[in-house]
């Protein structure tokens, strides 16, 4: 029976192209619109550390030592730290698991001075690798010992590794880091979070994660003078600058941040308790001059407060929501017209037997026929759209990449199209008493 | 009247999807223009920036570790200064067109009870330098100039030029030279005195658009001090020099401040022409997206309404044969048909007010959009209305051409 429906459907195309093909074109740019916004939006949420970030929380508070005449407020929840108070709050062990991270932008050489490149990573305090499920190629984290005892030891991708000596195993041999030499203890795969989630009070306006080059253990770095990228909050005496850049005397300063791995919501909120009783201890002891607000953010409620996504993105979504909604009773009007004008041979086929069903599930075939069709002409749509998109100067423009996920998306949003504008006017045509479209007739 | 408006209640679905159609597009389309309106004010906005073909900005100029002194500062505009062809230069904490540092906040006319949120630009030279436009009062002196802080110099106090919008905002009694500016609401707050009035200067956050505070600035003079993000505005004497202003001034400053930049951010030396294009070059984009977005909006529209009015004149073919030989004139056909469009359509402009009302009040709640003027109301309205007279005028016409004849035969 479906095929049949199918080849009456097709045999009704031919006889009206230039009506079909404006049907088939205003759906296909509603469902392309739409693609093209979802594509973007989808890129741009979900789990930045698929599988781990669920279960991440920063630690925020009010940690600042000196009172601000100018902004007396704590007005956004603020996630930078004294390396003191991130150390205590990782060595205080609460959580499933914990690290306190900085991002550093430096310089890495060989130790003969002959090959040199820039890298961009983590200075970090516990054990980040493990925590942000860091792929090890080969060798190892760092230990506590190691941690401990300040050893100048480096974690690196297989980018650098080869940039520097060729090879991926480069377990074991050295290279320069500030004025010391820091030996390779491990090579992982390149790693990067999906989303930008490190630093966001600083990195206002990135919204991709970008490739983090290395691992250092904190104390280790700042040992050999490299700090992290950019100072933080150093107060705001004036003869101390409000930022300075790549400088590792920062113990003045608050600019490293501290995750939690927390698994139940139990452990959540037990942790919330701890964090919120250091930082009032220390307010009471006279270290912070306001009271703290601690607060722990989950990666995504972190990302929101931080607009990661931009709102660009969420008002063109529902834009483009909006936009096929037009489309769509657009096209179920004209699709009632051009059904209706067809009264007759409904009112022959009813009279004849056919069931009100029959004839509803016919139009219906037809309607996601054209659907089907608007799919495959939003296809070459949807390319144009995001290739629009990659050619904006907006900070998500590498993000406008068509997906495999994507097709399935479009092939169901097509369907449900052809249905959705089909309901109406196939449930309008076989409600006609078929006598007296006969009479008519 | 009445035969006009019975109909419509009888075979509610074709004038229901009408309205529909034309209520959803005024919403989108009144929303898109709207954004569409606010991306544009950084576009339109005067920069105050007076031949900007001669003027050259070297930024992310950045120290590793501990920031440059005054001194320092200074010596590296000497050198610029020595270049041939250059006619000022500045040593600024932040200019125009580059926001990457942004220096500013809520300001206060002190005795007038007025507040305003303004960028302050903070250099030496710099009324001369960006080449603005002095309407009121004096540049500053010689000795102003070289005032050099020992912070940015925000809490400083010292003379200060600011633009006749801001000049307007705070002090609405017209006197402005020689009234005191508090710069902030702290008791020890910076204060500084007008000395002059620019006619224009851009702030440098362009984020939230259709501010009416984006001509809101403020000229402090002096080098700021204890700064790691300093930036430079040099002017050339005549525009044919300034490519080769441009080499010399990158290997100026590499030659003076090389040794101690940041790994990984490179200087940028820049024609200011460029700057500005590449800094409005996101809300260009959105308008282009924005006004493509409206026009398909309205077009997809007017054809939806065409393809149904042209159906529901061809079910009504018989009934105006019969009005027609009753004596009905072609010119009554057409009016009528014309007359229910309007009123189809009026109705669907209605819902559709209210609703992009309702979306603009819901977005107004979610994100940082300013309201919807009432004035867009009447505008929208109009056009949507000769928009469906548009689409109607093929179908009417040919409801108008039907013969009375059509009315003896029997389909």
């Amino acid at each position: 029976m479906l095929d049949y429906y199918l080849r009456l459907a097709l045999r009704r195309c031919r006889q009206n192209m230039p009506m079909v093909l404006l049907l088939v074109l205003t759906m296909a740019v509603g469902i392309a619109s739409c693609m093209t916004a979802t594509t973007i939006f989808r890129a741009l949420s979900g789990a930045p550390l698929p599988g781990v970030s669920p279960y991440l929380y920063v630690a925020t508070m009010d940690a600042r030592e000196a009172v601000d005449k100018d902004n007396p407020d704590y007005k956004k929840p603020d996630s930078l730290l004294k390396l003191s108070d991130a150390m205590a709050l990782v060595d205080a062990h609460r959580a499933a698991q914990q690290v306190a991270v900085a991002q550093s932008l430096t310089q890495f050489a060989s130790t003969d001075g002959k090959k040199s490149m820039q890298v961009y990573g983590l200075m970090a305090y516990g054990p980040a690798l493990q925590m942000f499920g860091v792929p090890l190629r080969y060798g190892r984290s760092w230990t506590e010992a190691e941690q401990a005892s300040r050893a100048p030891v480096v974690v690196i991708d297989t980018q650098v590794a080869q940039k520097l000596f060729g090879t991926d195993d480069v377990v074991g041999r050295s290279i320069t880091l500030g004025k010391r030499s820091f030996r390779v203890i491990g090579v992982y795969a390149p790693w990067k979070p999906r989303l930008q989630i490190f630093n966001l009070g600083q990195n206002a306006g990135s919204s991709l994660g970008q490739d983090e080059n290395f691992f250092v253990p904190a104390q280790a770095s700042l040992d050999a003078g490299v700090g992290p990228f950019s100072s933080g909050e150093c107060g705001k005496s004036s003869d101390t600058p409000v930022i300075s850049f790549q400088t590792a005397a920062v113990s003045h300063c608050r600019w490293i941040e501290t995750w939690v791995r927390l698994d139940t919501p139990a452990a959540v909120a037990a942790y919330g308790q701890f964090l919120v009783g250091y930082a009032n201890a220390q307010h009471d002891a006279g270290r912070f001059a306001y009271v703290p607000h601690a607060k722990l953010y989950g990666t995504q409620d972190w990302m929101a407060v931080h607009h990661v996504m931009p709102d660009d993105v969420h008002l063109n979504l529902m834009l483009a929501g909006g936009f096929l909604l037009l489309c769509l009773v657009n096209v179920a009007g004209l699709l009632a017209a051009r059904f209706l004008r067809r009264q007759g041979d409904v009112a022959v086929r009813r009279a004849l037997g056919a069931s009100k069903r029959a004839v509803f599930v016919q139009h219906l075939v037809e309607t996601g026929l054209l659907g089907l069709l608007g799919g495959v002409l939003a296809l070459p749509l949807t390319w144009l759209g995001l290739w629009i998109v990659r050619m904006q100067p907006v900070s998500y423009a590498g993000a406008a990449h068509f997906s495999p996920g994507a097709f399935v998306i479009l092939f169901a949003l097509s369907v449900a199209v052809g249905l959705l504008v089909g309901i109406l006017p196939a449930w309008r045509i076989c409600r006609q008493p078929p006598a007296l479209q006969i009479k008519l007739a | 009247m009445r035969h006009i408006i019975k109909p419509l209640f009888r075979h509610r679905m074709m004038p229901l999807l009408v309205v529909l159609q034309v209520a959803l597009a005024c919403a989108i389309a009144c929303n898109a223009l709207f954004l569409l309106q606010q991306k544009l004010v950084p576009i339109l906005t005067p920069d105050g920036v007076g031949h900007p073909e001669r003027l050259i900005v070297a930024s992310h100029i950045v120290p590793r570790g501990a920031p440059w002194s005054t001194g320092r500062l200074y010596e590296t505009e000497q050198a610029l200064r020595a270049i041939p062809g250059v006619s000022s230069v500045s040593v600024a904490a932040s200019l125009p067109m580059e926001s990457n540092v942004r220096v500013g906040g809520h300001v206060f006319g002190d005795g007038a009870g007025t507040k305003a949120n303004a960028a302050v630009y903070i250099g030496d030279h710099l009324a001369e330098t960006l080449g603005l436009k002095l309407v009121a009062g004096r540049d500053f002196s010689a000795a102003e100039q070289a005032m050099r802080y020992t912070s940015i110099g925000v809490n400083d106090n010292g003379p200060t030029i600011i633009t006749r919008a801001l000049a307007r905002r705070l002090f609405p009694d017209g006197h402005v030279l020689g009234r005191v500016i508090r710069i902030g609401d702290a008791p020890d707050a910076g204060r500084r005195t007008v000395v002059g009035v620019v006619a224009h200067l851009m702030r440098n956050v362009m984020g939230q658009d259709n501010r009416s505070d984006i001509d809101y600035s403020m000229l402090f003079p002096g080098i700021p001090g204890n700064w790691a993000m300093p930036s430079f505005a040099v002017r050339t004497s005549r525009a044919a020099m300034a490519p080769a202003v441009l080499k010399a001034v990158g290997t100026t400053i590499q030659r003076e401040l090389g040794t101690d930049l940041v790994v990984g951010i490179e200087p940028q030396y820049q024609m200011y022409a460029g700057l500005r294009e590449a800094m409005l070059a996101r809300p260009k984009a959105a308008v282009w997206l924005l006004s493509g977005v409206s026009l398909i909006v309205l077009l997809v529209t007017v054809v939806g309404v065409m393809g149904l009015t042209s159906y529901w004149v061809q079910q009504r073919t018989r009934q105006i044969g019969i009005r027609r030989a009753l004596g009905a004139k072609r010119a009554n056909i057409l009016r009528d048909v014309q007359l229910e469009n309007l009123l189809v359509v009026g109705a669907g402009i209605l819902l559709g007010m209210a609703l992009a009302y309702a979306i603009n009040l819901w977005l107004m709640h979610h994100y940082e959009l300013t309201r919807l003027p009432w004035t867009y109301l009447p505008y929208g309205a109009l056009l949507m209305l000769l928009l469906g007279q548009l689409a109607v005028l093929s179908p009417a016409l040919r409801a108008a051409k039907v013969p009375p004849v059509v009315a003896t035969r029997s389909t």
